[in-house]
C-alpha cells in the first residue's frame, strides 16, 4: 500500500514540475554521528516539494516530503502543509493543514503553541520541521497595519514524543516499581474538544504588538498515578484543557531590538507526588521571556532570559516552582553571506545544564549549501544535561530549487 | 515735477537691480543643506513598481544574481517600500519591507520576512548596517535618509560625467555606519549622479555611481547603478526593468498581510 502511495505521490511531483504550477523545494543529505558513541543518530536523504498554484482570489499550497531514513531503511511520507487560501478585500481565509507561528522567542514556545511538535529529535531539526502542520480554519481580518486572527483546529493534535527506545527519550521520574503504565488517553474528534484561538496583532513604528486568548489542549500529556486496592499505582496519562493568554511585543530601544513575550496558563497540570490528588496538581502558569537583539563589531548577537514560574506552587510538585533560562545567539556572515557563523546557546540555570549549537554553512553557489554542526550538550541532568551524552557532529548538503 | 520721477525711476531701478542682485546672490550663495533637501524631495512619482535584478560580482569575477519585485509608494508624512524575492530559489518569498519618515530624526523602521520561520522580524537600527542579501548596498543604504541627519558643505563645483555638479560633503550628527559621504549633485536637475562612503575609520569604502537615468512618464529615474565596495573589491550592478508609475498601488500593499502573502 505504501509503495502505491509513493508511487502516486511521485507521478504527481513529476505531473507538477511540469505543468503551470509553481514549484520549489529542496534535496538534502543529512548525516549525524554520536561522537562520544561514535554510532550514526542520522543518515537521511528529504526531498521536500512545495507546490503551490494562484488563480484570482485562490491559492492553492501542497508540500508533501519524502525522507528516507538510511538506519530504519524505511521511506516516510508526510504533507507537511496543504491548504488553499481564500483572498477578500479586508480578510483572508486559509483552511487546510497549516503550520501557524506565534510570537516573537527565538527557540522557545512561549505563545506559539499552535501548531504541535514533533520532539522525535529533541528540538534540533529546523523549526520549520519541527511544528507539525495542523488541520484548521484560520481567518485573518486588516485594518490598516492591525490584524484580528480567529483559528478554528477542529481536532487535537498532540506534539509528538520520542519513543521510549530513541535517545532523546525524556528522563521521566521513576514510576513505583510495581506500576501498570498505559498509553495516553486519546481526545475524541467532536465539536466539543476542538481548539480555538484568537490574535490581535498590530505593525508600526513605534512597536510591533500580539495579544491573544486560546482555548487548547495541553500537546504534552501528564501522568495520573491512581492507586488501586492491590496497592499497586495505575499509571494514565492524559491530556487535559489548557486555556490561556499571551502578549508578545518588541521595540527598538537605541539601536537595538527589545523583545518580550509571555504567556498565562489557567489550570495547568504539572506532575506531583501526591496520589491522593492522582499525582497532579492544577496551577496556574506564568512563561516569559525578555530579549535584546543587536549589532556588536558585526556580529548580530540576540539574548533572551526565560522564566517558568508555577502560581500557588506546593512542594509535592516535581517541577521547580522557577525554572529560569538563558539563550544567546551570535550570528556573523563573511564573504557576502556565502559563508554564515552561528552559535545558539541555551544554559538551564536551575540544573546548570545546556546545549551549544554550532554551525557553519556555506554556500558553494547559488541554491547549493553545504553545512557542517556541531551539537553540544553539558550538564548531569535538567532538560538539556539529562541528553550529556548525544554530543552529535552532523553535515549537510542542500539544493534548492 | 518731473524731477521728482526722475528720482523715482532712479530709485524703481535701483530697488530692482538690488532684488535682482540679491537674488542672484542667493541663488550662488545655496547651501549644502538646500542642495540636499532638493535631491530629497526630487519628484519621482506618487508610487512606482519595478523588477529590480541586483548582480554580485566578486574580485574574480564571479556573478552572483538577486531577482527583487519592487513596490514603492509616497504616503506624504512616509515613503513606503516592499520588497519581494524572486530568485534565486533558496531565499523565494523572502521579503523585505521599509518606512522612512519625512518627519525630522525619526528613524526608518524595516522587517523582514524569513518564509522558513514564518514570522516578520524588526530589523534594529544597530544590524543596518549589514550587507542587504550579499549585496554591496547595506539595510541602511535602503532606505532614504533625511537630510536634516547630516551637516551638510559644499566642497566645491565640478563637472562629472558631462553635468555641472555640486560636490557635497554630508557628516553625520549622531553615531552612524559611515564617517561622511561625498556626493555629486547634478545643478539642474538634483540628481544623485556619484557618492562616496567612507567608513568609521575615515577610509574610502564605497563608490556609488549611477549608470543610466531615464524619463518615465515626465520624471528623471535611476534605472541603473553600480555600488563598488573598494576595500573588498566587490560590486553590485542594480538595474530596474520594467519601471511603472503611478499606477495607484493600493496602501495595503505596504503591510505584514502582503509579506506573508508574496507574490
Amino acid at each position: 500500500m505504501k509503495r502505491i502511495i509513493i508511487l502516486i505521490l511521485v507521478v504527481i511531483t513529476i505531473s507538477a514540475l511540469h505543468s503551470e504550477i509553481n514549484h520549489r523545494g529542496f534535496i538534502r543529505s543529512y548525516m549525524g554521528l554520536l561522537t562520544e558513541l561514535s554510532e550514526y543518530a542520522v543518515l537521511q536523504n528529504t526531498f521536500d516539494l512545495r507546490m503551490d498554484y494562484r488563480k484570482d482570489n485562490f491559492n492553492f499550497y501542497v508540500n508533501p516530503v519524502f525522507v528516507f531514513n538510511d538506519i530504519r531503511k524505511e521511506v516516510g511520507i508526510t504533507l507537511r502543509q496543504s491548504y488553499i487560501d481564500i483572498y477578500f478585500p479586508d480578510f483572508d481565509l486559509r483552511i487546510g493543514k497549516q503550520q501557524i507561528v506565534w510570537g516573537k522567542a527565538d527557540g522557545v514556545f512561549i505563545t506559539d503553541l499552535i501548531s504541535p511538535r514533533d520532539l522525535s529529535e529533541f528540538v534540533l531539526p529546523d523549526f520549520e520541521e519541527i511544528r507539525i502542520g495542523i488541520n484548521a480554519m484560520k481567518l485573518n481580518y486588516y485594518i490598516g497595519n492591525s490584524t484580528l486572527e480567529t483559528i478554528w483546529i477542529p481536532a487535537f493534535q498532540p506534539t509528538i514524543q520520542p519513543e521510549p527506545s530513541s535517545i532523546w527519550f525524556p528522563n521521566i521520574k521513576d514510576f513505583p516499581a510495581n506500576a501498570q503504565v498505559e498509553d495516553p488517553q486519546e481526545v475524541s474528534a467532536k465539536f466539543s474538544n476542538s481548539e480555538f484561538a484568537l490574535k490581535f496583532s498590530r505593525m508600526g513604528s513605534l512597536f510591533d504588538l500580539e495579544v491573544m486568548a486560546a482555548y487548547l489542549w495541553d500537546d504534552t500529556p501528564v501522568p495520573h498515578l491512581i492507586l488501586q486496592p492491590d496497592n499497586t499505582v495505575l499509571v494514565k496519562p492524559k491530556y487535559h484543557r489548557l486555556p490561556l493568554v499571551g502578549t508578545s511585543v518588541n521595540k527598538t530601544v537605541g539601536g537595538a531590538l527589545a523583545r518580550a513575550e509571555a504567556a498565562y496558563s489557567f489550570d495547568k497540570r504539572f506532575s506531583s507526588s501526591d496520589l491522593t490528588a492522582d499525582g497532579v496538581s492544577k496551577n496556574d502558569y506564568l512563561h516569559y521571556l525578555v530579549g535584546y537583539d543587536s549589532n556588536w563589531f558585526d556580529v548580530d548577537v540576540s539574548l533572551q532570559f526565560i522564566q517558568q514560574h508555577i502560581i500557588d506552587y506546593d512542594d509535592s510538585i516535581n517541577q521547580d516552582e522557577f525554572t529560569n533560562t538563558l539563550s544567546f545567539l551570535l550570528n556573523k556572515t563573511f564573504l557576502r553571506e556565502k559563508l554564515i557563523f552561528n552559535l545558539f546557546g541555551y544554559y538551564g540555570i536551575n540544573d546548570e545544564d545546556g546545549l551549544l549549537r554550532f554551525k557553519l554553512s556555506y554556500d558553494l553557489a547559488d541554491g547549493i549549501n553545504i553545512l557542517a554542526g556541531y551539537n553540544l550538550f553539558f550538564g548531569d541532568e535538567g532538560a538539556f544535561g539529562q541528553f550529556n551524552e548525544n554530543d552529535m557532529a552532523y553535515l549537510q548538503v542542500r539544493l534548492d530549487f | 515735477m518731473s524731477g521728482t520721477k526722475q528720482t523715482n525711476a532712479i530709485r524703481i531701478s535701483l530697488l530692482i537691480m538690488l532684488l535682482l542682485l540679491g537674488t542672484l546672490l542667493t541663488a550662488e550663495e545655496i547651501s549644502g543643506m538646500e542642495v540636499m533637501e532638493k535631491v530629497y524631495n526630487r519628484p519621482t512619482g506618487e508610487d512606482q513598481t519595478a523588477e529590480v535584478t541586483m548582480t554580485l560580482i566578486n574580485r574574480r569575477g564571479n556573478q552572483r544574481e538577486r531577482i527583487i519585485k519592487q513596490y514603492q509608494k509616497d504616503f506624504g508624512d512616509v515613503d513606503k517600500k516592499i520588497m519581494f524575492f524572486i530568485a534565486p530559489a533558496d531565499v523565494h518569498n523572502t521579503s523585505f519591507m521599509n518606512w522612512s519618515y519625512t518627519q525630522e530624526g525619526k528613524n526608518d523602521d524595516q522587517w523582514l520576512y524569513l518564509p522558513a520561520l514564518k514570522r516578520v522580524r524588526r530589523i534594529s537600527s544597530d544590524s543596518r548596517s549589514d550587507y542587504f542579501m550579499g549585496s554591496d548596498f547595506t539595510y541602511d543604504d535602503l532606505g532614504e535618509r533625511h537630510p536634516s541627519e547630516d551637516e551638510h558643505t559644499i566642497l566645491r563645483e565640478e563637472e562629472y560625467d558631462g553635468k555641472m555638479c555640486y560636490v557635497i560633503r554630508s557628516i553625520p550628527q549622531h553615531d552612524y555606519v559611515y564617517s561622511k559621504t561625498i556626493s555629486w549633485v547634478v545643478k539642474d536637475s538634483w540628481l544623485g549622479k556619484k557618492k562616496e562612503f567612507y567608513d568609521r575609520d575615515g577610509e574610502l569604502l564605497k563608490i556609488l555611481e549611477v549608470q543610466r537615468v531615464e524619463n518615465i512618464q515626465g520624471y528623471h529615474i535611476i534605472t541603473k547603478s553600480e555600488m563598488h565596495n573598494v576595500q573588498s573589491d566587490h560590486q553590485t550592478i542594480m538595474e530596474l526593468n520594467n519601471v511603472e508609475l503611478d499606477t495607484g498601488i493600493d496602501d495595503s500593499t505596504f503591510s505584514e498581510r502582503m509579506m506573508r502573502r508574496g507574490l
